[in-house]
């Protein structure tokens, strides 16, 4: 039987406490974390609660455990808000939310939570040693809900509802107005806004062609030199053929 | 002496009486406080009353005003507790039901006793008996003061009840009714009956509430018909014997009202007439008030064909609808039917949340509703229904939450609610069967997103959420082991639904050896099987058509397997072929209990001709099979040539149409037809892919791309020959009855005729020439257990095949027929 064992084992709650430290100085998150468990309640109150809640908090964030020490730190901070670890749990705890977060093309329900609890930190400790990472983290969460709204907009391109995918990239614009995608989703509403015009029903095709055109000029204005340039010209110039035959009809 | 209106400040508060409660408790609870003042008569004084008399837990409370003292005064609150139950003797109930009754009325000992206590349980009580049927309960409380053993004053209390007789409705009688007969009014009374032999299912019974709503219904019965002004005088009851009672309902018919003039206002999308035709009714009807609101807006129904859908699918979302009687001169009424149309509205967002685990675009290829068309309700069920049929998530908690409605701009959003539920399925099991043990193991995965395989954070505990299946079947017995894997992608490329499935199958089966009772392993029938195919929905003619194409292979490998079915025990065949079909599906409303509709298809399964090709002389090898001379060796020979490429057409035709008939019965006539052919008749028909006409239709393991085909009345597989047919033809049709068509199980009654019959050679196929049955059963429905049913049929031919037919077979169902 180990030490650890026997102690785990014991009543001595200091010699827990103690061994506890040692296992978190030795970053061993999980024999730490499993005595830390059992003392946390019958120290509470008393002087080394502090640490204590703030090991155990540690443990589990450090184990990968992060809506449990998310909900730890958030705790943390709200009973010692004058420790001196209070900014780095309030960060850690904003972290969590961060790794919590799923994969774009999911519910992102805990983006959105994890961007509020990192803003949230950013107002609470402007000059805090952890803004640079901090703002790296909302920056990235911010591009995942540009990134799904984007792909969604994409995805009704690719499955030709055309009319869909310009009123999606319309939102997208709007709602997004510094995304990084931005020259992407102006070359995809131009290019569902020339399947719609090639494909259209008769009586519509003309005010299309003109939308389509539109959505050109858009395009080139803001992005003279995208990758997408060439192509973009060459259906530009397919459009303008197509709206000439209109033209010369009336 | 004190008079109202005088104040006085608090020097002291005192409690006494009969109570169990610290004064420091009542006190703080009083809200009375040292030295405040209070007034006599006052607010404060009155709000102690009242706070300490809600707690339910004193039976007097008296607040006095003691020791006055120029203006000062001490008070004095009095209070005695209420008694605590100590004892409660039930007579009159059987042992088991005291419990509940103690339960359900909170009875335990402690418990306070007050006025109000045993009013509720009286009255609980009688309620109780007589929703069952007791009309003559009575139930008698009395309690007793007793003082406990720690001179506390406590009650017991003794309950008694009466249940009488059960009291049956002997006769329902009508009075003031002219036009419409008292069986009539009887039967719009759906539950309160009259005494009856035949009624078995619905008692009898009198209950109030029931009869309460029963006299309502008789009152819309009458509206229905247009007495709009029927009204129920009295109804009263009186007892014909201690068991029985008659009930005498007195009505006040009124006058028939017919509809009048039906006008439409405010109709700019519709016209007059078109409405008009929805409306379905005209000058001259029966005033029917509950039909007019259906019309208008039937709310049992989402689909319904009513106005307020008709312009709800159109994009007018913000439309109104308000039927006005304008006038009622006579019995005539005239009608404004006045609709606010509104803008037509549009999509601007449409979002999903709950899709924890499967991705947007397995989603949002699925939604009908998308941003920048224009509003349709219809299309809104389409999508629940269409993510329900996915699997993915829970079909019952799929809510569209409409957002943001706009009613200047015409703009809404949509979002859909989905609830993740598992779609993957864990199936091991052990079993008897076929004459030894049977061990299966399955796997699917019904929500799988193969281009995870290789992420090691996916695994949780499979990769998921792409709308991909995969499973994995292993199943073994003494006899024989079975492999199959399989994956399907319902979206290919992303672009358009074209779902690609393919399917990869071994198996491997032994003879069994009669002299050892077991598997002689020395003797093998190995089947190796490749499937890839694809099918697509089509947009013309219209979008219930599915083309599908497949081609598929398969591996046969004998070993030392002599049977009848084969003339080479040794050897090798290969069934290489390409598959075409074309079905059309729209049966509609429920897919277990169609209502109407039809299902058609026709495929063609077909190999390559080879014998036109590879200039084996074929003829040559029949004549000489033929030849009595040949010797058994020989033919095996010859067959191994005649079947290493299996070289076959097969055509399958087969169609069932829904029809209702009344509002419940359904009648489904079926026709199906299957030609299995060969290119070169010296080559000949090839031993696999046959038919198997008659029995269940429950294909066990199929080896040999065999195909069963159900006729009840006559024992499985009796209708064709022991190896097989390659023609057949059925034609059946089918009475169905649903006796309950609930969300938790659907059960049927059927009855059928059916008749059909399997050939080897085209000669003697004779379209007239079928073996008939007839018989009926019953199907059961329920969403853990699917299909389960059992038939009885009786069979009016013989077996051609020379199988002895019983005069009645009965078959199991188990698993969806198609």
């Amino acid at each position: 039987c180990s030490d650890f064992q026997k102690t785990l084992k014991s009543d001595d709650t200091a010699a827990k406490y103690e061994m506890a430290t040692d296992l978190y100085e030795a970053e061993k998150w999980n024999k730490s974390y499993r005595l830390l468990d059992q003392i946390l309640q019958q120290f509470r109150g008393k002087p080394q609660a502090e640490k204590i809640t703030f090991m155990h908090a540690m443990c589990s964030y450090q184990l990968g455990d992060y809506y449990i020490s998310s909900f730890h730190f958030d705790k943390f901070t709200d009973v010692y808000p004058q420790s001196e670890k209070a900014e780095e749990a309030a960060f850690l705890a904003a972290k969590g939310y961060y790794y919590n977060s799923p994969v774009y093309s999911k519910e992102q329900k805990e983006t959105v939570e994890a961007i509020e609890k990192l803003q949230l930190f950013l107002n609470r400790y402007p000059n805090s040693e952890y803004l640079g990472e901090a703002n790296t983290l909302v920056k990235e969460l911010d591009f995942k809900l540009e990134k799904k709204a984007f792909e969604i907009a994409k995805q009704y391109n690719t499955i030709g509802e055309y009319k869909a995918s310009i009123k999606s990239f319309n939102n997208f614009l709007l709602e997004f107005p510094g995304t990084s995608l931005r020259g992407d989703a102006f070359y995809y509403r131009f290019n569902s806004a020339y399947n719609l015009a090639v494909l259209s029903v008769e009586h519509l095709k003309e005010e299309r062609l003109k939308d389509a055109i539109n959505y050109y000029n858009a395009l080139k204005k803001g992005y003279p030199n995208s990758t997408y340039s060439e192509i973009a010209d060459m259906m530009n110039a397919d459009l303008q053929k197509e709206l000439n035959t209109f033209t010369t009809k009336s | 002496q004190v008079e109202d209106g005088e104040t006085y400040l608090i020097k002291e508060i005192n409690v006494t009486g009969n109570t169990n409660f610290s004064a420091q408790t009542i006190i703080a609870y009083s809200k009375l406080r040292k030295d405040e003042e209070i007034q006599v008569g006052g607010e404060k004084i009155a709000n102690a009353v009242k706070t300490l008399w809600k707690s339910n837990l004193f039976s007097s409370i008296d607040i006095y005003i003691t020791n006055i003292d120029g203006n000062t005064a001490n008070l004095e609150i009095n209070l005695s507790d209420l008694p605590e139950l100590k004892e409660l003797s039930i007579i009159g109930v059987k042992r088991g039901k005291k419990d509940e009754i103690i339960n359900e009325n909170k009875l335990k000992p402690g418990q306070k006793v007050t006025e109000n206590l045993i009013a509720t349980t009286k009255n609980y009580l009688t309620n109780k008996y007589r929703k069952k049927g007791y009309l003559n309960t009575k139930v008698r409380i009395t309690t007793s003061e007793v003082v406990d053993s720690v001179e506390k004053e406590r009650v017991n209390m003794r309950l008694v009840l009466d249940q009488g007789e059960k009291v049956k409705i002997k006769s329902i009688n009508f009075d003031g009714n002219e036009k419409i007969a008292d069986k009539k009014l009887r039967k719009a009374m759906k539950h309160t009956k009259q005494k009856n032999f035949i009624r078995i299912l619905k008692r009898s019974k009198y209950i109030e509430d029931d009869f309460r709503e029963d006299l309502v219904s008789v009152i819309d019965y009458y509206k229905e018909n247009g007495y709009r002004d029927a009204r129920i005088i009295s109804d009263s009851i009186s007892y014909v014997d201690d068991k029985t009672i008659s009930l005498d309902i007195k009505v006040e018919e009124g006058e028939k009202y017919t509809f009048g003039k039906i006008s439409f206002v405010g109709n700019t999308v519709y016209s007059d007439q078109q409405l008009s035709n929805l409306l379905g009714l005209k000058e001259g009807d029966t005033y029917n008030g509950v039909e007019l609101r259906e019309r208008i807006a039937d709310n049992s129904n989402p689909d319904a064909n009513d106005i307020t859908n008709a312009y709800q699918n159109w994009g007018y979302m913000f439309s109104s609808i308000n039927p006005v009687e304008v006038s009622a001169e006579g019995n005539v009424i005239d009608m404004e039917i006045r609709i606010s149309e509104g803008k037509p509205a549009y999509y601007n967002n449409v979002t999903v949340v709950g899709n924890d685990v499967t991705n947007d675009h397995v989603i949002y290829r699925e939604i009908r509703t998308r941003p920048g068309e224009l509003y349709r309700k219809s299309e809104i069920i389409r999508t629940i229904r269409e993510l329900g049929q996915l699997g993915f998530f829970d079909a019952q908690q799929i809510a569209p939450n409409v957002k943001n409605p706009n009613p200047v701009d015409g703009t809404l959003d949509i979002e859909y609610s989905v609830v993740e539920q598992g779609s993957s399925q864990i199936q091991l099991q052990g079993g008897y069967g076929g004459g030894g043990f049977i061990g299966t193991l399955g796997l699917s995965f019904n929500n799988f997103a193969i281009k995870d395989i290789f992420k090691k954070d996916a695994y949780k505990p499979v990769p998921r959420g792409d709308g991909q299946s995969l499973a994995l079947r292993l199943q073994a017995s003494q006899y024989y082991q079975t492999y199959s894997f399989s994956f399907s992608e319902p979206w290919l490329g992303g672009k358009k639904p074209y779902q690609l499935s393919s399917s990869l199958s071994y198996s491997r089966q032994f003879l069994y050896d009669s002299s050892t009772g077991s598997a002689d392993k020395s003797k093998s029938f190995n089947i190796t099987g490749l499937t890839v195919g694809l099918s697509t929905r089509l947009a013309e003619p219209d979008d219930y058509f599915l083309l599908s194409q497949a081609i598929s292979f398969q591996h046969y490998n004998l070993k030392n397997y002599s049977t009848s079915l084969f003339t080479f025990g040794d050897g090798t065949s290969n069934n290489l072929s390409y598959t075409i079909g074309l079905s059309r599906n729209n049966l509609y409303t429920d897919p277990i209990y169609p209502t109407g509709g039809s299902n058609f298809s026709v495929s063609a399964k077909f190999s390559f001709p080879y014998s036109l090709v590879n200039g084996v002389d074929y003829e040559a090898l029949a004549e000489e099979r033929a030849d009595s001379n040949t010797t058994a060796e020989r033919i095996s020979e010859i067959d191994q040539e005649r079947f290493k490429w299996l070289e076959f057409y097969k055509i399958k035709f087969k169609a069932d149409w829904y029809q209702a008939l009344t509002k419940k019965l359904v009648l489904r006539p079926s026709i199906e037809f299957g030609f299995l052919g060969a290119y070169n008749s010296d080559r000949g028909v090839i031993p696999f892919e046959r038919f198997f006409l008659g029995g269940d239709g429950l294909a066990n393991y199929s080896l040999d791309g065999r195909e069963v085909v159900q006729l009840r009345g006559y024992p499985n597989q009796s209708l064709s020959d022991a190896d097989g047919g390659s023609i057949y033809n059925k034609f059946s049709l089918e009475l169905r009855y649903p006796i309950t068509l609930g969300a938790q199980a659907k059960i049927y009654a059927l009855s059928f005729l059916e008749a059909g019959s399997s050939v080897n050679d085209f000669k003697d196929f004779d379209p007239f020439k079928l073996q008939r049955s007839a018989g009926f059963g019953l199907r059961i429905f329920m969403p853990a257990f699917g299909l389960l049913g059992i038939d009885f049929g009786h069979a009016f031919d013989e077996s051609p095949y020379g199988t002895a037919v019983k005069n009645w077979e009965t078959h199991f169902i188990i698993g969806q027929q198609f």
